[in-house]
């Protein structure tokens, strides 16, 4: 460091000046003085402007010109000179050169400019008399504050005022919003560092807005800012006022402009400068990083490769491929993709369709990718290089298009399959092994006694006739339905009856199916039938006394009336199997088997017979939607496997009460028979030579290897996929994937889906955690930790997620501990500030809660069913849900609904006169603080006001904040369809119903054996630390 | 003459054991390359492990009736790990999770190959050593 020198000649001049002011002991000084003029004088061309500078007015300085030419710009110095000197006015600008090159601070006879471009500064030496000459000048001279002084010296100049700056009189006013601007975390610490020792040194140059609060240690040397290098950080420890305040910040990393970015450390920290061990963490729990926004998909790569498919469709978990495996043996994070196929695009972003009649699907003949954006031709356009295995291949004829200069085809603008990242193609008939399949609707309902009590049935069978016109594939669809108690109910339903005719078969041991035939019937020509049927099924058993279940039995009668064409089987379900071929026990309500081994077998099917029936299911193309509404433990964990080896999805009602949860009823059901749908589908993911995806997470099976059956397919399901690297060392500088689902439309048309994407490969393990995306990151850990509740215990199953967040931000420290002087600090990546709150919101999630009295095991298993099928940002939002105040929304008939802001998760937040919302996709609660004003209340809830909560629907009333407050929570439920959001009221000291709804599903506040957010922090941080 | 018989007896056995094995490795194998399907595969294996669960124990008490206790010895750990398969009703390949549990199951049959054919070598030691000294 070269340039220290220069700074430390310069230094006596201004030492003697320096000594007056009692705060500010020399000592400290010399850093500043030092690093502002070296800084200057140097490196002109990395000086960022503080944002806040009012640059317009930048030319009228005189001085600038004198000053700034050189690259000198007042610095400190010049301050501390002031004092002594007399501030000749005059003195001004004409600085001698000679001198200014020598000593730029002292030269500065220029008092004024000194104040000036020091504003803040000079506040210090308030009482001396240089001051009053300075009032005038300061218009003039305020532009060159910003111009000319890069922020290394406004820096330094503003922390070492702070005692006095805050009482600075009025002259300086001008200039100090410029700085207060430029420097967002400096008030608060100027206020914090009042108290104490005010004489703690600036922080280092270099660092803008937040970083400045970072105090260095009294004795650190100066920071100077090294010409493009890093400025290392201070240990945080600092002994002196920082430690005192015990506090833990948030560094916000967005520089204030884009030339500083260089300078800037690239992660970001918290510090963390409590003993391990003191009772008070200190922690400003308010700073902590919090996914206020929701998800960000990442845009890093879309920028970088415009061409790929939309992330929607598939999200890396990092966008940098490692290059090699010990590199990527480094990123302990899970390396894979979040894969959507049938994703919902927004208007205007459909996936074009492409029709090859002539030609027939272009493939490369090796690895049978589809061609893409990223295949190159060659030969003037009469071959093509696959970009994934990087095989010429033969353009065939019809096909064919002439490049132009730069190697285009120049039909380009008119293919999209060689400009968008997603692709429909149409198949022609090698694509098929039978002719396409219409939609095939089959409904398998439950009567016995419990489930005529709770309505589900009425419900169901409202909600079918209603969907009647909205299946889709009219009119090739086929629907057909099978009742069920101690026996099972089969229905004709031929286009030729009027009424639908109703077959009993009671032979539980050896089932057949009557008149095969028509159980199955085209919807469009039996539409009377049906509509009789299900006019009439909800008082058909309305006296039905029998409490049994043959569901075994009835699922494999199910299959035989199915498995010609396959289809969706819909199963509503209320009661536990008790007749017949899978019959279930009563499991799970033993509390002496969690914490043993045998914990996990209650999550697993209890009969082999589910599992075989699932893979007998995925093997005729039928998919199983579980639609569980019993009051009493119905076995989810064996029901749900029905759903997970068929793609298909688990819906859980717990004590089903149709006026309570009809309506979620209804819209899911709706939701579930209308939603485009893709059937017999299978999924392949192709990558590029060296990498390969090794294993498969979601609701489906695998047929071989790498390829995924799944009989139904629809927007709301989302596949997770782990790749490794197959090659020690990869040489490509590029991965592509790409992702292809043949399946049949509703409209009997075969078709091929392709998202492709490319990503680059890096040798470097910190642009892989720059490119990092939390949210596919989150997604694929849930999936992982919840299978592993599969064959290990709850607590297994946390504390590898734990070790796992742990040694990622380990070797993350690792990464920069060498340069960077990191002390208490912990760092992590910006790309992925909310992996730790993610990681705990996950351990806080009904599947890996806690232990046996946190959740039912039922809810358990349905929700690690559901969660396994989710998209990215539908988990995260049930990891993190919203939460909301709701109340002033309410009253001030102006708000609108982008201003309601989202609070984060924890009871402090909790105003006991305020109403609050908390959205996690599936369900509202609205929870009403004791001294809410009645007149909300009342205004919401009309007479049932003061009734007990649980039992209230809310409903719209006739009132304008009713009316609002239902219009807003439509909106929430209209941007996101795939679940409904029923709406749960509590009224603050509701227990035990406030705590399982909302309390504890606040996750950063401690609950039970669990820690809140700055605890799980500090116990991460901890862990990070041991032998680091 | 009756120790000979029960050598050669113990032989074919033996034979028989590392066939069902290795056909079982074989469907294994095709899977993964994918030349049958799941199905197919866990539906042939199924078929055969129930009876080399049998055989083997069948040989196990056989060396044990013979009085060849060393060799039965040998065989114990295998038959223990086979009842506590079927105890647990793990014994069957799982359809659905057969691609996930590829590299364990082959594992699991390759070192139930070596140890047979480590007994298949002790036999034929000493049912040669066997033929020797009756030959004298």
């Amino acid at each position: 460091m070269g340039t220290e020198n220069p700074g430390r000649q310069q230094f006596p001049p201004a030492r003697p000046v320096a000594t007056p002011f009692s705060v500010a002991p020399p000592q400290n000084m010399m850093p500043f003085s030092s690093s502002g003029p070296v800084v200057g004088s140097e490196a002109s061309g990395f000086r960022p402007i503080p944002p806040g500078a009012p640059q317009p007015m930048v030319p009228s300085s005189t001085h600038v010109v004198g000053s700034q030419a050189s690259g000198f710009r007042p610095s400190p110095i010049t301050r501390f000179s002031d004092p002594s000197v007399p501030s000749p006015p005059t003195a001004n600008v004409p600085p001698i050169a000679g001198q200014f090159q020598r000593f730029p601070a002292p030269h500065f006879p220029s008092t004024v400019q000194a104040p000036l471009s020091h504003a803040p500064p000079i506040g210090q030496p308030l009482a001396q008399p240089p001051a009053p000459p300075v009032s005038f000048r300061p218009r003039p001279q305020i532009p060159p504050v910003p111009m000319g002084s890069p922020p290394q010296t406004v820096n330094p100049a503003v922390p070492s005022l702070s005692a006095p700056y805050s009482s600075s009189d009025s002259m300086y006013q001008a200039p100090r919003p410029n700085f207060q601007s430029s420097f967002p975390g400096y008030v608060r610490m100027q206020s914090n560092a009042d108290s104490q020792a005010p004489p703690i040194p600036p922080p280092f140059p270099t660092h803008q807005g937040g970083y400045a609060s970072s105090a260095p240690p009294p004795s650190s040397y100066p920071y100077l800012a090294q010409p493009g290098g890093y400025v290392p950080h201070p240990p945080v420890a600092a002994p002196l006022g920082m430690q005192s305040r015990d506090q833990m910040q948030h560094f916000g990393s967005g520089p204030p402009s884009g030339s500083i970015q260089g300078l800037m450390e690239d992660f970001s920290s918290l510090s963390i400068a409590s003993v391990p061990g003191s009772i008070d963490p200190g922690i400003d729990s308010k700073s902590l990083p919090r996914p206020l926004e929701g998800d960000v998909e990442p845009k890093l790569l879309a920028e970088m490769y415009p061409m790929n498919c939309d992330p929607r469709y598939l999200r890396l978990t990092t966008s940098a491929i490692p290059s090699s495996q010990s590199l990527s043996s480094r990123w302990h994070l899970p390396l894979g993709a979040i894969i959507c196929p049938l994703a919902e695009a927004p208007d205007g972003e459909e996936v074009p369709v492409v029709n090859f009649t002539s030609t027939g699907i272009i493939r490369c003949r090796r690895c049978r990718t589809y061609v893409n954006p990223f295949v190159t031709f060659t030969d003037s356009g009469r071959k093509w290089r696959c970009n994934i295995c990087s095989l010429l291949n033969d353009v065939p004829g019809e096909y064919f298009a002439h490049l132009d200069a730069s190697g285009i085809r120049i039909d380009l603008d008119q293919r999209p399959e060689l400009t968008k990242g997603s692709v429909e193609f149409v198949a022609p008939t090698e694509y098929m092994m039978r002719p396409p399949m219409p939609p095939v609707y089959f409904f398998l309902i439950d009567v016995s006694i419990s489930a005529v009590r709770s309505g589900m049935i009425e419900i169901v069978a409202q909600t079918i006739r209603s969907c009647l016109d909205e299946l889709p594939g009219f009119p090739r669809t086929q629907i057909g339905f099978a009742t069920f108690d101690s026996a099972i109910h089969f229905y004709n339903m031929k286009s030729s009856l009027t009424q639908p005719q109703m077959m009993v078969v009671s032979d539980l041991d050896d089932i057949f199916v009557p008149l095969p035939d028509d159980l199955l019937v085209n919807l469009s020509e039996s539409r009377s039938v049906v509509e009789a049927f299900l006019d009439s099924l909800p008082s058909m058993f309305n006296d039905n006394a029998n409490v049994e279940s043959a569901f075994g039995p009835a699922l494999k009668a199910a299959f035989m009336v199915m498995n010609q064409l396959g289809g969706k089987l819909l199963i509503f379900q209320n009661t536990l199997p008790s007749l017949g071929v899978g019959r279930l026990k009563l499991r799970g309500d033993d509390l002496r088997v969690y914490g043993t081994d045998k914990e996990n077998m209650l999550r697993l099917p209890e009969d082999p017979f589910y599992k075989q029936m699932a893979a007998e299911l995925t093997k005729y193309q039928i998919s199983v939607n579980v639609y569980a509404l019993s009051d009493k433990y119905t076995d989810i964990a064996s029901l749900g496997t029905l759903a997970k080896y068929t793609g298909g999805q688990v819906y859980y009602y717990p004590s089903f009460q149709s006026a309570i949860h009809g309506e979620k009823l209804r819209n899911e059901l709706t939701r579930d028979l209308t939603r485009e749908t893709a059937w017999e589908a299978v999924m392949r993911i192709r990558c590029g030579k060296g990498v390969r995806f090794s294993s498969y997470h979601g609701n489906f099976m695998l047929r071989s290897t790498d390829l995924m059956a799944l009989p139904a397919v629809d927007c709301d399901k989302a596949y997770a996929a782990q790749l490794s690297l197959e090659d020690t060392l990869l040489t490509t500088p590029t991965v592509y994937f790409q992702v292809a689902l043949l399946y049949t439309a509703s409209c009997g048309e075969r078709r091929i889906r392709v998202h492709t994407a490319a990503a680059p490969v890096v040798a470097d393990l910190g642009e892989m955690y720059r490119q990092a995306d939390c949210g596919a990151i989150v997604s694929l850990f849930s999936r992982l930790a919840i299978e592993k509740t599969l064959s290990h215990k709850l607590e297994d199953a946390r504390n590898s997620l734990q070790l796992r967040i742990v040694k990622a931000l380990k070797e993350y420290r690792n990464l920069y501990a060498v340069q960077h002087r990191l002390g208490g600090r912990m760092i992590y990546p910006e790309s992925l500030k909310f992996l730790p709150l993610y990681g705990l919101a996950l351990c806080r999630s009904k599947p890996l809660r806690g232990g046996y009295a946190d959740a039912s095991l039922d809810e358990r298993c349905s929700a690690g069913y559901t969660m396994v099928a989710l998209p990215v940002k539908k988990l995260l939002k049930l990891l993190y849900p919203s939460f909301i105040r709701l109340d002033e929304y309410l009253l001030k008939a102006s708000a609108q609904v982008d201003d309601l802001k989202r609070l984060p998760l924890a009871a402090e937040n909790l105003d006991a006169r305020g109403l609050y919302l908390y959205d996690d996709g599936f369900r509202f609660v609205i929870w009403f603080g004791r001294a809410l004003s009645p007149d909300i209340a009342m205004n919401l809830l009309g007479a049932d006001f003061a009734a007990e909560l649980l039992k209230v629907n809310l409903k719209e009333r006739d009132k304008e904040m009713s009316r609002k407050l239902m219009s807003t929570l439509e909106k929430f439920r209209e941007s996101d369809r795939s679940y409904y959001q029923q709406c749960h009221l509590v009224r603050q000291g509701e227990q035990p119903i406030e705590g399982f709804l909302l309390l504890s599903n606040l996750v950063e506040d401690q609950m039970g054996g669990s820690n809140g957010y700055v605890d799980w922090l500090l116990q991460i941080h901890r862990q990070v630390q041991q032998n680091a | 003459m009756g120790d000979l018989f029960s050598w050669l007896f113990s032989f074919f056995f033996l034979i028989a054991l590392l066939v069902l094995v290795v056909y079982q490795l074989m469907c294994l194998a095709d899977l993964e390359f994918d030349y049958i399907n799941p199905y197919d595969s866990s539906s042939r294996i199924n078929r055969v492990i129930l009876p080399e669960f049998i055989s083997q124990g069948v040989l196990c008490l056989f060396y044990l009736a013979t009085g060849h206790w060393c060799m039965s010895l040998f065989c114990v750990p295998y038959l223990y790990y086979n009842v506590r398969l079927y105890l647990r009703r793990q014994h069957l390949v799982d359809v659905t999770e057969i691609f996930n549990l590829l590299h364990r199951e082959k594992k699991l049959r390759l070192f139930k190959l070596f140890h047979l054919i480590f007994l298949l070598f002790l036999s034929i030691f000493w049912m040669i050593l066997t033929a020797l000294d009756e030959h004298q």
